[in-house]
């Protein structure tokens, strides 16, 4: 075997997994594997993983098939091994010393917050960890769109510092990234009551950040948040653009990482997505693992219902919570918001719960609900995300620019509502079912393809949902 | 002679009871659960006029009767709103009308203290808007927050209930309001609570300056402002 034909076989293997795995499985799981020709024999292919979770995952779920494909592209038996990869980016960047730093704070942070804030927040409080107990795993509910998530979640919390760092969880709003990296922050601090965890949204850790300027309390600052064993922010999102903060957490970061202690960090976006992250930290955020979390499919949703009826010690029938699953959609909050809504009918009417309550109950918000998926809803909505004519959507023009959104927009009308594919073709310009049909497997097969477009359907199925 | 008006009547402040319920019973009945504490996040919303606004400041005066730290803040697009949100961390009850207006940084101190009530524990937010949460535009993080707690369209009043409404609010002000001065009115006006509370308002102002009875020819001459 020549170094081209393992590299050709490389991409050959890249191939068969991005038709077989979800977008959101590639990037977690064969993506970051590296091909390394250099330790690499005639009969032993070496993949190096960038982290222990990783290559655990890799070695049981996915070694076999990439051994059977090479055994059919070699024609013989190829062995494969998977090493972990040294932590060699640590050595390209050079850590700036901290007392280096004396950068104006640009005038949006020294608006954030007012002084009474500030106060009740400060650095005085940080004795305390922050944690919601209620957020803790056995009352995390998993399915499919979080599974992932979670497994990384509680390797975590059983071997913080060690596993992985950072883990990078990643979604939309109201998916339960919070909840989950709260559960964690509860199971070290159950396991070890005299870790130091904090768990902060990234918006208050701006807030401290501009508090620390102001009073000239950096290095108490400083001394607070190198001194954790587990830092968990939230919606880290929130300091992009904020370069004095960004400054900070780096050091933090750095500080953490190299002590061995643990940092897990929620995202609305992919790091490299995130807007006004400097690139030094968005190339940290990636050294250990990132998981996504996805919209929960409708048995989760279910389930979430269920659990949550059972937490408030309530008997939720399964169909009602069905019924609920089915009609709301978007996120996990908006769901619960549903299911309150139930109970608070139920209690106001002095009724049982039933399937014609929960009906009669949700009235309003369906009604909203349904109101929103139209197909002209959704022409429009689609159109006006790619900045192009609504008109578009039925026209005879067959450009570039105007088919795929026009495809996506069949894609989304085929998902968000029950009309038969004729009906839709009908809507778009009197076109045939089959047409429809060949814009919706297009997407599909983009949506695995390119993360763009995965993105951009996703965003709008969120917005079209609302 | 024109008779000269003493204005000293005060206005009915918005208050629970005199607020003529429709179809929001159960909305009622969640916001005595919330002044009561057994609820504590609630989004109200439904059209310009439909109460949101009367409900909203009859739960805070309710709140205060209480010995509670309640404060009503009506929303707008102006910077301070950061320090407003700000200064009220420690309310026991905070209600923020028209959340629509908020600004971007407006919008982020509305987010933090929502994370910082719930995290806190006892304290309620009743937040109002004109439309459902996921249709206001804002911030998603922020919405799907809103939609979290209790949400109730405020629904507006009929026209037989809007007819009751004034008939009630006549009486806080001493006379009774003949139905046919309502129904010209229903038939003729603006048809939205406030603006109807306000000319039933004007309607015994100028009864008592021109010392007539109410009667569908002096609404006439009101409306057409002679």
């Amino acid at each position: 075997m020549t170094m081209r034909t393992a590299e050709t076989f490389w991409s050959s293997c890249f191939g068969y997994f991005t038709k077989e795995l979800s977008s959101q499985q590639f990037n977690t799981w064969i993506k970051p594997l590296q091909l390394d020709l250099s330790n690499s024999t005639p009969d032993q292919i070496v993949i190096t993983a960038p982290n222990r979770f990783v290559q655990q995952w890799v070695k049981e779920n996915f070694l076999a098939t990439i051994e059977n494909l090479a055994e059919s592209h070699f024609s013989k038996v190829v062995k494969f091994k998977l090493n972990l990869e040294n932590l060699k980016n640590t050595e390209n960047e050079e850590v700036p010393k901290e007392n280096e730093t004396s950068e104006i704070l640009p005038p949006i942070i020294k608006k954030q917050k007012s002084e009474s804030v500030l106060k009740e927040k400060g650095p005085s409080q940080q004795n305390t960890s922050r944690l919601n107990p209620t957020f803790n795993f056995d009352s995390f509910v998993t399915g499919k769109a979080n599974q992932l998530a979670r497994a990384a979640a509680i390797q975590v919390a059983e071997f913080p510092g060690t596993a992985y760092n950072p883990l990078f969880i990643y979604g939309a709003v109201g998916l339960g990234k919070t909840h989950l990296i709260q559960a964690i922050g509860n199971l070290v601090l159950s396991q070890n009551k005299k870790a130091k965890v904090r768990y902060i949204h990234a918006e208050q850790y701006v807030s401290d950040v501009v508090s620390a300027y102001r009073h000239k309390a950096f290095d108490e600052f400083k001394r607070y948040y190198h001194s954790l064993d587990l830092l968990l922010v939230d919606d880290i999102q929130f300091i992009g653009g904020k370069n004095r903060t960004q400054e900070e957490f780096f050091y933090a970061f750095n500080a953490l990482v190299e002590a061995h202690k643990q940092i897990i960090i929620t995202c609305d976006s992919y790091p490299k997505e995130i807007t006004g992250m400097e690139e030094r930290l968005v190339s940290r955020f990636g050294w250990g693992l990132t998981v996504a979390v996805e919209p929960p499919e409708l048995e989760m949703r279910v389930a979430i219902l269920l659990k949550k009826a059972l937490l408030e010690k309530i008997t939720l029938d399964e169909n009602i919570a069905f019924f609920i699953a089915k009609h709301i959609r978007s996120n996990v909050r908006e769901l619960e918001g549903a299911l309150k809504r139930v109970l608070a009918y139920s209690r106001f009417t002095g009724l049982a719960l039933s399937l014609e309550l929960a009906r009669e109950s949700l009235k309003d918000l369906l009604a909203i609900q349904n109101r929103q998926i139209s197909i002209e809803n959704i022409q429009n909505t689609v159109a006006d995300y790619y900045k192009i004519k609504v008109a578009e959507m039925y026209s005879k023009s067959r450009t570039r620019t105007v088919v795929r959104p026009r495809q996506m927009a069949m894609a989304i009308a085929k998902e968000l509502t029950t009309l038969s594919l004729p009906n839709i073709g009908e809507a778009f310009g009197g076109r045939d079912h089959t047409t429809v049909l060949h814009g919706y497997r297009k997407i599909a097969e983009l949506r695995v393809s390119d993360s763009n477009t995965n993105k951009d359907f996703n965003t709008l199925i969120h917005i079209l949902r609302g | 002679m024109k008779q000269l008006l003493l204005d000293i009547t005060p206005s009915p402040s918005p208050a629970l009871d005199n607020f003529v319920p429709g179809h929001n019973r159960e909305l009622l009945q969640t916001l005595d659960e919330i002044i009561a504490g057994k609820e504590r996040f609630v989004y109200l919303w439904g059209a310009t006029g439909c109460g949101r606004s009367h409900l909203l400041q009859a739960v805070v005066a309710v709140a205060a009767r209480n010995k509670l730290n309640a404060v009503y803040i009506k929303c707008s697009s102006a910077d301070d709103m950061n320090a407003t949100f700000g200064t009220h961390v420690a309310a026991d009850c905070v209600a923020v009308d028209d959340v629509k207006f908020l600004n971007a940084s407006g919008q982020i101190s509305l987010f933090n203290l929502y994370n910082h009530i719930r995290d806190e524990g006892h304290a309620r937010l009743l937040v109002s808007g004109p439309v459902a949460p996921a249709q206001l535009g804002l911030r998603e993080d922020l919405v799907t927050r809103l939609g979290w707690g209790l949400v109730y369209q405020v629904h507006e009043l009929t026209d037989d209930e809007k007819v009751r409404a004034m008939q009630k609010h006549a009486v806080s002000l001493g006379f009774d309001l003949p139905k046919e001065v309502s129904d010209y009115l229903l038939r003729h006006g603006q048809r939205d609570m406030p603006t109807l509370i306000e000319t039933i308002n004007a309607l015994d102002r100028r009864s008592l300056v021109d010392q007539r009875q109410i009667t569908v020819p002096l609404l006439c001459e009101l409306l057409e402002g002679r």
